[in-house]
Order: C-alpha cells, then structure tokens, then sequence
C-alpha cells in the first residue's frame, strides 16, 4: 500500500514511450496478435451488450419489450419512454441532489484531507503519532457497519432528508488523509524552505505549493470521489426518506415501482441514470486510468 | 362548512387555526403561504397511474395548496422509508397506509392521531363507514387512520378465452363454481384453450391465495390473546397441496413473479388469473377482453384475502396546522372522489359512494362488490400485514412449492418455525 | 517570543483539526453509540429504551437468520473474487496496447464501474426476465429451457455474481493495467534479445513482476466482497427465500424494518468484528510477503 512512483519521475502512462512491448507487439502481422486483438474486442462486445441492450429495449414501444419471442431492434423506435420518465420529474431533481451532493463531498473531502495530511506530514504537535494511528485504524471501519448508530445520530441532529445529512459521513474518508499524507510525505521540502523565505505561512505553503505539486493525484482521487459519491447507494439510501432529496441511484431504486412493468420506461430511466458519468468518464479516461498509477491505490 | 356539523367548536379551531397561519405568514414571508400537503403512496401498476389522474384533478380543483405526491416501491421499503422518515421528524403530511399494518406501526409514537373535528368540518362522518372497518382505525380511544377501500382477491378472466371453453353463462359471466372438483375442471378446460396454462398466478409469494385458501377451510392462526401459534396442520397442508397440483398439473406456471403474472394474463398465455383487483386498469388500457368475479369457493366458506389501504399522519417533529386542515381536506375530497378510485379496482370504504349509481354503474369493477363483509385480513401481529414480515415468511417458504424446490410439508415446516420465532422476538412496538 | 513558541507547538492542530471533528462525529460517535445500543432494546419506533445487558448479544447467537446470512455473504466472497480478479488480469493485458482500439477496450471493460449500481440492477433484472429476457430470449433461441434466474434458489446467487463481475471488475482491470504499464520497457526487450518468445514473456515476466498488485487486488477484493448489500437488495431483496441475503441487508432489516436499533447494533458489530479479522489477517500476509519479495 505505498506510493512508489513520484510526481517528478511519473512515466507517463496511457501511451507508453515508442517501442512498446517490442517484443509481443510488434507492427508485423502474426496470428497469435491477431488473435489477441479478436479476443479482446469480443470480450469489450460482450461488457457493451447489456448496456446496448438497455439502449435498444428504451427506444421500443411499451407493448414491443415485453413480446415473446424477443425482437433484437425496435420495429419503430420511439422516444416515448424519455418523455414519459422526463416528465414525471422526480428524475431532474434527483439528478440536481445528485449533482449538489457529489460536489460537496468532493470539494470538502479534497479539502479537509489535504489540510490533515499536510498537517501530519509536515507539522508536529502533541498527541500527532496517536491520531494518526487513530486514523489509520479508521481505514478499517467500513461505513456499512455504521448505518444503524448513524441514522439515530442523525435523527437527533435534525439532519435525516438534509444535504448535510447525506453529504458529511461521505467525507470522512481516513483513507485519503492516508494516501496524501504518503504522497506529501514523498515532496522534498525544499520547495517549502524557499517558499518560506519569502515569507509564506503554513497555510499558504498548502495551496500554493502541496497542491499545485500533487496535482495529477488530487485530480485521480478527486474523480474517484466523485464517481463514488454519485453512485453511493447506501448511506443517502438510509438518511434520504423524502423522495424529492433523494439522489439518483436511491431514486431510481425506491420509485421504480412507479413506473410498473413498463420496461421501456424503466430502461430509459436507467440509461438517463448512467449517462452523466459515462460521459464523464469518456472525457476523463486518461486521468482515471493514469490516477490508479499514480495513486498506488485507494483502498 | 356543512349545514348540519356542529356550529360553534370548529370556529374556536379556525380562529386559532387563523392566528397561526397568520404567525406562519409573518414567519416565512408571502412564498410560503400556501399550504403544503405532500403525500406517499406505495401505489403502483395500474393503480399508480390510476392516483395520478386523481392527483391531477385535485391539483386543478385545490391551486391554493402546494401538493406534491410520491411514490414508493411497494411492501417493505415504503414501510421502512416511512417509519424511518417519522423517526427523522420530517415526515410528509399524508401517507397511504394497509389497515393491516396499523398496529404494527406503533401508532402512537410514528404516527399523529387525525383530528375528527377537522375531518367532520371536512363533511367525512363515523357513520360514513362500515362500523367494523372504523373501529379497526380507532386505537387507545383515537382515530389514526381512515379508510379509503378495501381491496379483496379475486378472479379475472378472460371473456374469449373463456367463451371458448364453455365457462361462460348466457349473461356473458363466468358461471360461478364451488368445491375442488369444479374448480379444477374449470382450470383444465381453460388450459386445453390457451394450449399453455389456464391461471397466471405469483408463484413467489403465493401468500394471499393459500390465506384464501386457508380461511375457506376456517383455519386458525394465532390463539385469541395473540400469544400462541395455532395453525391447523391439516388444513394448512390441504391448501398448500392444491398449490401444488396446480403447478404440477401445469394449471399454474412453476415460476413466475409479479411481473410475469400481468405479463401472462396480457398475452393470453393464461386465461384466468388469481390476483388483487388492482390491474383492472392495467388490463383494461391494453384492452384485453376481461371480467372479473369473486373468487371461486373451493372449500367451506367464502373468504377471501384482502386488506384496506387508508390514509394516516406520519408523526412530524413541528407539525403546521394549516398543512394539517389543508391535509384533512384533502383525505375528504379523496373519499368523496372515490368513485373514480373505485375504478382501479378497489371497493371503496366511504359507504355515500358505494350506495352511488355511478359506482354501481362501473364494470367490471361493481362485480365483486358483494365479498366486501367477507374480506379476510391478515392475522394480528406487529410482524404481520401486508408487506410485513409474516408475508415474506410465507413467500420464503412457500414460493419453492410451485417450482417443485419444496414438498407442502416442509414448506409448511419452515413457515412454522419462522412464524414461531417472530412470535418468540420481543416486540419493538 | 511566547505566541510563535505556543504557535509552533500547537498551530498543526489546526491543520488536522477540520478532519479531526468531523472524523470524531461520524466515525467514533457512532461506533460508541452502537456499541452502547447493542445492550438496549432500543426501537425506532422510540418506544422503547431499556437495559438488557448480554441478551442481543445472546440472541444474536442462537439466531439462524444471523448465520444464514453471514454464510450468504461468506458465498459469494468466494464466487465472486476469483473471477473478479482473474478476468481483470485478462483485460489488462488484452487493453495495455495503444492507439484507438486500446482507448475503445479501456473504455469498454472499465465503463460499468461508473454507473450506479442501481442502472445496473435494473438493467441485470430486466437481462434476466423469464419470457422476455435477454438471457432467457437466447437460451429458448438456442432450444433451451428458460431459468428464472432470480427466483430460483441456486440460479440466484450466481446471477448476482454475475452481474458483479459485470459492473465492478473495471476498477481491478484499472489497477492491473497500471502496474502492467509500470513494467519497464527495458526489461521486454533484453528478454526479447535472449530470445524468449511472446508466451514466455509472459509467464516469466509479467506474471511474476504483478504477483504484488495480485495480493493488494486480493485483499481490495475480498473485504469489498464482505461488504456486499447494493446488489443483492435491489435484484432479489435477499430471495429467494433469503438464499442471497446478505449481513447488512439483514442488519438493515432488523434495524429499520423490524425497529430493532440495538439488536442490529449488536450483528453490526459481530460483523465489524469479521472485517477486522479479514483485513488485519490479510494485510500481516500480503505485507509479509511483499517484504520477502522485496
């Protein structure tokens, strides 16, 4: 669990330098790379077909998708099944908490780890080695254990179908106080000797110099919080009751039963569902793919 | 206010009712003056869509309110949801809830007792209802509920299907059967016409035929102090080996849920089905030729599983009595337009619409009208109810009987002993 | 040159201090209430609050739906990590090429991982519907018998797993392939100058040179698997007849559908109890290990 490559000397990672694998990959045709390539793409076909499905089943009319046998392509696709889910609302104001929500966990998130990780990196203070432990012995308590003593915690604080209520659990994340911490420990210190002979104070020191340096990493764990926090289920599942505070995926699940046995429908709201995030992560591939290097990991 | 409701109390209410929205006006400023009602229901399929039409025409009759309805999966997790959110103080206005699952609730810690004198100025009596369904709202001298319908098992059927089997009267309604024998000889007619089965039925949960089933054969199930289990072996079995023999036979599918039961009753593969009678509009929208009827009395007496929904005030930490009156007007008007309510399906509970001729005029609806004194409830207990725990013992055990997975006796075994183990469990409420 | 002294000796503190409270509130709180409910009877219905001493924790033992559900979650540890790691492996070093076809294969196996996992669910339940289903629609095309794959006692756990490896193997093929990367290009060439050929590369190199990312994935895997509920909730709700049930949900149940706060405190805490077990146990091996590799 240690971060072994640092940011000066990160290879870079999605195209590898020229001659790549020169050994297995090279340019001349074999059949065994053939092969290899063929294998692959069935394999990225077969990961794609229930999301096509889902895709294929939206555009059909309601009556088609529950006709036996199974037709393979919508006789008349149609957007019925869009308008309908667009319509009953609910959707669009989920996506609004869903969006509220994984800002803040992330904002705040990067925040307060960022300040703790440069604090037990970087300062001292007594009592700093038992927090630590204190911390890392918290990377053992999954959050799922905590749901019940949480949801009465929250019942006394007022916060049960509250943003504060879904996002502030989510932040406490010792994890990625550790991963920083690891991470900050790695940047030598010169540049903050220099930085304070200009006069810098502590708090400066961190945001423009830690951060700017750690970049590429609070990028990665950024979209991993991200990612996480738009998809979390349970904890808004336990702590939203109200629907219309509810965030996508609990919506989704807690309100099908809205939409009946219209399978249309409810593919079409599982594809607005996932779409945000697919295209998110479309743009952001290369960081996603880079960041798991050079996080080490997360975990 | 209605000519005969009691002149002088409501007015004190309304005065201070007035004082308080007044207060509440000065509080939040001219954007929150409306009063909110916002409502869950656990309503879906064709009574989801059914509601929304409803909803829609309250909202165009009441624009001085802010409603907002919600619905949530059916069973557990709208239970669950709603007494989470009445633990979390901010519960909605209104909730939809099963007369089964009232007790069991804890009434009078999660839920706010309904205020008659609102209610009556709302121009909704006592004696608008069937004496035994108001008492069963009534607890520790309070009212915490009020029914809407009852909503009993039934029997659909498809008219050409069944016409080509010879099931049909002159009157083009299925002639009734009684006892065993005729009952499956229906069922094996019907099955030689659609070539596939002659029922669609939810083999995953087939608590509400087997309580049927069981209650035509007067079993009973908890001692009267509530503290024992008395379930009658033999006849118990009994039921649960006609399931059996239904699937077996290939009457019934081996294996289908919910979804496949409309599924199958839509597209003919099935010419009967044993079902609630809430996808009247479901069928009815797909314009499937189809009647319904009470369901067959295969054995002694006609009883038949069913339940009642009915609105309550989940408990809120700071409850606004102008959303409460604007709350309670609103359960009046619902009763009052229960007509179309009824139209989904349900027999409705407020007796001025049940005596009505636009009701009496619904087919198929007005059908099975009859079993209403005979709706049996689920058993009493805080575990028990629609949705409830005792509900998903049964499908637990008993859904592996269609699929051949598990003998009646053994299925029967497991339900008993898990029956035995929530009666062990100390109560929460 | 009293403040800097107090300053120097307490200022980082305040750096620590932001996590620290919320850390206190929604980690240490909790985890002390719990502990403490565990001994109540505690109800959501907040009727009820009083002492018990060891009996939740002396039901909890005799109760079967406690085990059943633990042996549910213990299952599909074991069905799911294996493939979760092996196919991982397998895409990684299907993907690490570069160029359009690389981009459109990372896009492809990692592209689940980022949907919620209930668009998976409702996607997977609809794949599996008996009548008109994809999986059941090609199985009666191929002159099958349909399965009704989520009703059916032992179909149910393994579409489950199914589905999982389906959605969430993109995060371990990600982990896979960016150790892969990390493997100097050097290290291929002079093996290709000895002459060693595409196959021996790989057992010989690659194989060998990942056995460390291999436990870390293991030991990521496994504690994720433990924590299984999503899933499984939204696709079976734990049927058929609890055969996939696993713990939180049914820490969930007894908490929140049955009222029982201080009762399922209590499981939760035989189940931190295993977590901690899992994870310590796996990390003494997999580090041990690592240093003697090292």
């Amino acid at each position: 669990m240690t971060t072994t490559t640092m940011p000066t000397e990160r290879r870079p990672a999605a195209p590898a330098p020229k001659p790549a694998h020169s050994g297995s990959a090279k340019p001349r045709w074999t059949f065994a790379g053939t092969a290899t390539a063929v294998g692959a793409v069935l394999l990225a076909v077969l990961w794609l077909v229930p999301l096509l499905w889902a895709l294929d089943t939206s555009l059909k009319p309601e009556p088609e998708t529950t006709r036996a046998p199974i037709t393979w392509l919508p006789e008349a696709p149609t957007g019925d099944a869009y308008r309908s889910v667009i319509e009953q609302g609910d959707l669009i104001r989920w996506f609004v908490n869903s969006t509220v929500v994984s800002i803040l966990v992330t904002t705040l998130t990067l925040f307060v780890s960022v300040l703790a990780a440069y604090g037990f990196s970087r300062t001292t203070f007594p009592g700093r080695r038992v927090l630590f432990g204190l911390i890392i012995a918290g990377i053992l308590v999954p959050p799922q254990v905590l749901i019940v003593p949480l949801f009465q915690e929250m019942t006394g604080l007022g916060l049960v179908d509250t943003y504060w209520g879904i996002v502030l659990p989510q932040v406490v994340a010792p994890v990625m106080v550790f991963v920083l911490k690891k991470f900050f420990d790695g940047i030598s210190r010169d540049y903050e000797d220099a930085a304070r002979v200009d006069g810098a104070s502590r708090w400066r020191i961190v945001w423009s110099v830690m951060v700017p340096m750690s970049r590429p990493i609070l990028v990665a764990v950024g979209i991993f919080t991200f990612i996480g926090a738009w998809n979390n289920f349970l904890w808004p599942f336990i702590v939203t009751t109200d629907p219309s505070m509810m965030t996508i995926p609990v919506g989704l699940a807690n309100v099908q039963g809205s939409y009946g046995l219209r399978y249309a429908q409810i593919m079409a709201s599982a594809v607005l569902g996932g779409l945000p995030l697919l295209i998110v992560y479309a743009l952001f591939q290369r960081h996603v793919v880079r960041g798991v290097g050079d996080a080490g990991i997360k975990g | 206010m209605l000519p005969n409701s009691p002149p002088f109390r409501p007015r004190r209410r309304a005065v201070l009712g007035g004082m308080l929205g007044a207060l509440a006006l000065t509080g939040c400023g001219t954007l929150g003056s409306k009063p909110k009602v916002r409502e869950w229901n656990l309503f879906g399929g064709g009574d989801g869509a059914r509601l929304l039409q409803i909803h829609d025409q309250y909202v165009a009759e009441h624009p001085d309110v802010a409603f907002q309805a919600h619905t949530l999966a059916w069973g557990p997790p709208f239970y669950t949801k709603l007494a989470m959110s009445a633990a979390g103080g901010r519960a909605p206005e209104v909730a939809t809830m099963h007369m089964s699952r009232l007790k069991g609730f804890s009434p009078t810690t999660m839920l706010d007792p309904i205020p008659v004198d609102l209610l009556e100025n709302a121009g909704v009596r006592q004696s608008d209802f069937l004496p035994a369904t108001w008492d069963r709202c009534v607890i520790d001298g309070k009212l915490y509920a009020v029914p809407l319908d009852q909503h009993p098992f039934v029997l659909y059927y498809n008219l050409e299907i069944c016409k080509k089997a010879g099931l049909l009267g002159p009157d083009n309604k299925i002639k009734p059967v009684m006892g065993v024998t005729p009952f499956l000889d229906m069922l094996r007619a019907v099955k030689e016409t659609t070539g596939k089965y002659a029922v669609s039925v939810d083999t995953t949960s087939p608590w509400r035929l087997w309580w049927t089933l069981y209650g035509q054969l007067e079993g009973e199930f908890f001692s009267p102090d509530g503290k024992e289990l008395v379930i009658d072996d033999a006849k118990a079995l009994e039921a649960l080996d006609l399931i059996a023999k239904l699937a077996s036979e290939g009457l019934t599918p081996r294996s289908a849920n919910y979804a496949a039961l409309v599924a199958q009753f839509s597209n003919g593969e099935a010419g009967l089905s044993f079902n609630g009678e809430w996808e009247v509009t479901t069928y009815q929208t797909a314009k499937l030729p189809f009647s319904m009827a009470p369901f067959p009395v295969v054995y002694d007496v006609p009883k038949f599983q069913g339940d009642s929904h009915t609105f309550v005030l989940p408990h809120q930490a700071h409850r606004n009595a102008d959303d409460t009156k604007a709350t309670i007007e609103y359960i009046a008007w619902m009763l009052k337009h229960s007509v179309e309510w009824a139209a989904g399906g349900h027999i409705p509970a407020y007796q001025p619409v049940v005596k009505s001729q636009e009701y009496l005029d619904l087919k198929p609806q007005a059908e099975y009208r009859s079993v209403a004194p005979n709706v049996f409830y689920d058993p009493d207990a805080w575990f028990s109810g629609s949705g409830a725990q005792l509900e998903n013992e049964s499908a637990a055990a008993f859904s592996g009987i269609a699929t051949g997975q598990a003998t009646p006796k053994s299925a029967l075994a497991q339900f008993k002993a898990a029956t035995q183990k929530l009666l062990d469990t100390p109560s929460p409420v | 040159m009293q403040r800097p002294d107090w300053k120097q000796r307490w200022g980082g503190l305040f750096f620590v201090a932001p996590f620290l409270l919320l850390f206190a509130l929604f980690m240490l709180w909790p985890i002390a209430s719990g502990f403490w409910n565990s001994f109540f009877n505690t109800s959501l219905a907040g009727v009820k609050h009083e002492f018990l001493g060891l009996q939740n924790w002396r039901d909890l033992f005799g109760d079967p739906a406690v085990w059943s559900s633990l042996k549910n979650t213990l299952v599909f540890t074991a069905m799911s990590t294996p493939p979760l790691v092996i196919i991982a492996l397998i895409m990684a070093l299907l993907a690490n090429r570069k160029g359009l076809l690389g981009w459109l294969l990372r896009f492809s196996y990692f592209a689940p991982f980022v949907l919620p996992a209930t668009v998976v669910t409702l996607i997977w339940v609809w794949i599996y519907q008996p009548g008109f289903g994809l999986v059941n629609g090609l199985l009666t095309a191929g002159g099958f018998a349909e399965i009704d794959w989520l009703n059916t006692e032992n179909r149910a756990m393994l579409a489950v797993v199914i589905t999982t490896v389906w959605w969430t193997v993109g995060f371990n093929f990600l982990l896979y392939l960016a150790a892969l990367q990390g493997i100097p290009t050097q290290v291929y060439e002079a093996a290709a100058i000895d002459g060693a050929n595409g196959r021996q590369q790989l057992f010989r190199i690659t194989l060998p040179l990942l056995s460390r990312t291999t436990g870390l994935i293991v030991v990521l895997q496994l504690v994720a698997s433990l924590k299984i509920f999503d899933q499984i909730y939204l696709m079976t709700n734990g049927g058929p007849n609890y055969a996939t049930r696993p713990i939180i949900q049914y820490i969930y149940e007894s908490g929140f559908t049955s009222y029982r706060i201080g009762y399922a405190s209590a499981i939760s805490y035989l189940f931190f109890a295993i977590i901690v077990i899992v994870a310590v146990a796996q990390f003494k091996l997999f580090s041990g290990r690592g240093e003697a590799a090292a």
